[in-house]
């Protein structure tokens, strides 16, 4: 079975659509480069919103963050928000530790990070 | 312009305080603090809670104005204490007064070693702040082989007056890259060696930190420490890594060695820019730990992550 696995959604909230991208298992060095392909074919599309649910994420290192951080770069540029969803706790904590969740929105589900 | 002490002042002073006696220590902190406020300077101390109220006594109101920590708790991983120290001169415009006691009598020897690269890394950290740091010893109660490191480690000396300290080595002399090897592990270790799997690394070390005895988010907080030194295994070399877990009663220990050089000792010691995409690796492994051993050199990065198994207080 693969460390981590994505599966990709759109979704419309209030008639506005977004994007939805699952992530599940464990997200490392070893597969933040398929990660970013699987982010940055979506970031392509330009959605308007981009939500990362990260209840499936049982762990996540810096540099996954780091892939994180670069596409909300281009998320910023292409006037789109990126917003994570419902973080487990060392996820969570990892995200504070790194002032990652000042630079991104981080909601508790899915539901709050489209109603933005 | 004219002539202001405060202008002559502004430059980077790093002095070491032995000190014996209560009364000598209170009136030589406080001074130093005095001094500072009487200029309109912002003044921190991080010292142990007894010595907070012995400052406190001295200075009476003007106590109010200095931002007192406890140090015990703050330089618990002495890795936490110059980001907490950058942060205050970062929020106080002009000339900054510090005192830190990073040192007493209770630190065990890996603490004492964290806490005298914390020495060295201040002489960098803070080589062009607007900054005046007061570190004092207790030359009573500490080790003669510490006293001697603190002369080693602080430019200047004050014992009544100051003076420059004849022994003071330059940093990268007293640098991990050139301090001794870490004393060798304890009869017991598990060993693992890995390449590519971070997964079962972390499988590993959560497994023993459950059996330690480890919080589950304490346990967590080690198990990102641990794969984030192994994943700049795969970054930085070519070759597998070895890990080796180990655990008493106190505490429980996982050390991580590869053949990667860490150049820069300040490395994790400063908190990356959020939006930084690089360098949290090792800000994190000393953010989560209790302490942070490492030693660097050509030959290979040793970094010894130490969590208490009962869980301490810690700041933020």
């Amino acid at each position: 079975m693969d460390l981590l696995t994505t599966s990709v959604a759109t979704a419309e909230s209030d008639t506005e659509p977004y994007t939805l991208v699952l992530l599940d298992g464990e997200a490392d060095v070893t597969n933040c480069n398929a990660l970013r392909e699987v982010l940055e074919a979506e970031v392509a599309k330009q959605p308007r919103t981009l939500i990362l649910d990260l209840s499936g994420l049982r762990f996540m290192d810096s540099s996954a963050l780091h892939v994180i951080l670069r596409v909300n770069r281009t998320m910023d540029r292409q006037g789109g928000v990126l917003a994570l969803a419902c973080p487990r706790d060392p996820v969570a904590k990892m995200l504070r530790l790194t002032a990652g969740d000042q630079l991104l929105p981080v909601y508790a589900t899915v539901d709050e990070a489209t109603a933005g | 312009m004219a002539y202001s002490p405060a202008t002559a002042e502004a430059c980077f002073k790093h002095v070491c305080f032995f000190y014996q006696a209560e009364a000598e220590y209170a009136a030589t902190v406080a001074g130093f603090l005095r001094a500072g406020l009487a200029g309109g300077e912002a003044a921190f101390a991080a010292v142990p809670p007894d010595k907070i109220s012995l400052i406190r006594d001295a200075l009476g109101a003007d106590a109010g104005n200095v931002e007192f920590a406890d140090m015990t708790t703050l330089g618990r991983n002495p890795a936490w204490i110059i980001p907490q120290v950058l942060a205050f001169i970062g929020a106080h415009a002009g000339h900054v007064r510090y005192v830190g006691e990073p040192i007493w009598a209770a630190c065990g020897p890996a603490e004492v070693r964290a806490a005298m690269q914390h020495e060295t890394l201040i002489n960098l950290a803070f080589a062009d702040a607007d900054a005046e740091i007061l570190c004092p010893y207790d030359i009573a109660a500490l080790d003669p082989a510490v006293i001697a490191d603190a002369r080693r480690t602080h430019p200047l000396l004050s014992s009544g007056r100051r003076s420059m300290s004849p022994e003071y080595a330059v940093p990268s002399d007293t640098l991990p890259s050139r301090s001794l090897p870490l004393p060798a592990l304890t009869n017991g270790a598990m060993y693992h060696t890995y390449r590519t799997d971070l997964s079962q690394v972390r499988a590993l070390v959560l497994q023993h930190a459950r059996e330690a005895g480890l919080t589950e988010s304490r346990a967590d907080d080690l198990v990102l420490a641990v794969s984030e030194v192994a994943a700049n295994t795969l970054r930085h070399t070519q070759s597998s890594g070895t890990l080796a877990v180990w655990h008493d009663r106190d505490e429980i220990v996982c050390e991580v060695h590869d053949e990667g050089t860490i150049a820069n000792p300040q490395a994790g010691r400063r908190r990356p820019a959020p939006d930084a995409t690089g360098g949290h690796g090792l800000w994190l492994v000393h953010q989560v730990c209790d302490l942070v051993e490492l030693h660097s050199d050509a030959s290979g990065t040793t970094i010894r992550m130490h969590m208490a198994i009962q869980p301490p207080e810690r700041n933020g």
